[in-house]
């Protein structure tokens, strides 16, 4: 089963004995920061559910697993630690629960891609970028069809139309192709 | 019964385009990886994105409920005060904010000491296996560690990054520790390198005992 639940971090040491750690200002700070970073859990899960309804069912199931165990004082870089391996296994158990998906097959799609430490940019925008990575190794008629089909949002008789083709055929190609980008693996 | 792969796939991708939630039968599971795949297509197509206010809202209300009330009342206060302004800004803006600690945060120069519960010295190999001012990964249990010789001395760092749960990896020529999710960087003794600084790594406690190095682990 995929959905092993992942250890809430443990608190700063108040008086910072080891060196100096990472001091919380305000008793209110791991919800504050919580709340905040649960925005890049929901890109993150929607970026791998593709839709609103998923992506917002998931990320609710992140948010009640994870924020009431986290303690206060927590260090905000172990909140998102914490809140991205719970978001990881939820979504491990979505895909499992509907698909049969063993961890090890999800180990792809689950994998942390990088999210941005500094602030500027959203999680998902990289996403993006893999997904345009992964379609730029495929066949130039797979990478066609479903760059009309999903980035273009044509119907399959739009893009038989562009391609020259019948419906039937686009259909079998659509499959295939998502079977050939299933399988493309990105370096790094 | 009997669908084809194609036409199965299509009603997928049908819905996906849609914006519909993923309803799967059973026969949908020949075809996980397309499915798979499907859904990040179609998130791609959209493009990032955010929590709607509505149901930031809502899970706002959720959160109320799920804290214990002692601390209710600031955490509240953090939560709605979140709400008006994200639902309209920059979200690496709070970001920002949230990670260096609203301007209040002290740069860190080491991290945390792992303290694990009912921790026993690990035996992780011999001294001299370890190369000077290299770092190398070990195992203590559960506690996974990069000891770095120095001397005679050893120092040793958790191998998990301290911004994502990720193993870090030794790169030999640059003498840093590498985070594959991020590639965020930290010298050997765990210090953040580049412009965005990141918490130290924690420190995991080792020792050399005659000729061999321990590790506290579990």
């Amino acid at each position: 089963m995929v959905t092993s639940e992942p250890r809430p971090p443990d608190p700063a040491p108040e008086d910072g004995a080891q060196g100096q750690v990472v001091e919380l200002p305000a008793a209110s700070r791991v919800a504050d920061v919580a709340i905040d970073e649960l925005e890049m859990i929901y890109a993150f899960i929607y970026s791998r559910v593709g839709n609103r309804a998923d992506a917002e069912d998931l990320t609710q199931q992140v948010a009640m697993k994870a924020i009431p165990r986290l303690r206060q004082g927590a260090p905000p870089s172990a909140v998102r630690g914490y809140l991205f391996a719970t978001a990881r296994s939820v979504l491990g158990g979505f895909w499992s629960t509907r698909l049969g998906l063993s961890e090890s097959e999800l180990h792809d799609d689950l994998a942390m891609a990088p999210p941005p430490g500094p602030p500027q940019g959203g999680y998902s925008e990289e996403s993006v970028e893999r997904v345009r990575l992964i379609l730029e190794q495929l066949s130039d008629n797979y990478r066609r069809v479903l760059e009309l089909r999903f980035l273009h949002g044509y119907s399959l008789k739009e893009v038989a139309a562009e391609m020259r083709s019948t419906v039937g055929a686009v259909k079998v190609m659509q499959l295939r192709a998502l079977r050939a980008a299933a399988k493309v693996r990105l370096d790094g | 019964m009997g669908e084809r792969p194609e036409n199965r796939v299509d009603r997928i991708v049908n819905a996906l385009l849609r914006g519909r939630r993923l309803k799967l039968r059973g026969g949908d599971a020949e075809e996980k990886e397309a499915v798979i795949m499907a859904a990040r297509l179609a998130a791609a197509r959209q493009g990032p994105q955010r929590m709607s206010p509505a149901f930031r809202h809502r899970l706002v209300k959720q959160l109320e409920v799920a804290i214990p009330p002692e601390s209710w009342m600031t955490r509240r206060a953090a939560l709605v005060a979140g709400l008006g302004v994200v639902a309209g800004a920059v979200g690496g803006g709070l970001l920002a904010r949230s990670l260096d600690g609203g301007g209040n945060q002290t740069p860190t120069t080491a991290g945390q000491v792992v303290q694990p519960t009912n921790g026993r010295w690990v035996d992780v190999g011999a001294l001299v296996d370890f190369a000077p001012g290299q770092a190398r990964m070990v195992k203590a249990g559960a506690v996974g560690a990069f000891v770095t010789r120095n001397g005679d001395s050893v120092s040793a760092v958790s191998s998990i990054c301290s911004d994502l749960p990720c193993e870090l990896w030794w790169n030999s020529a640059q003498h840093t520790l590498v985070c594959p999710c991020h590639n965020r960087t930290f010298t050997a003794q765990g210090a953040s390198i580049g412009t965005y600084r990141l918490p130290s790594l924690d420190v995991v406690q080792v020792r050399v005992r005659g000729d061999r190095v321990e590790v506290l682990g579990v």
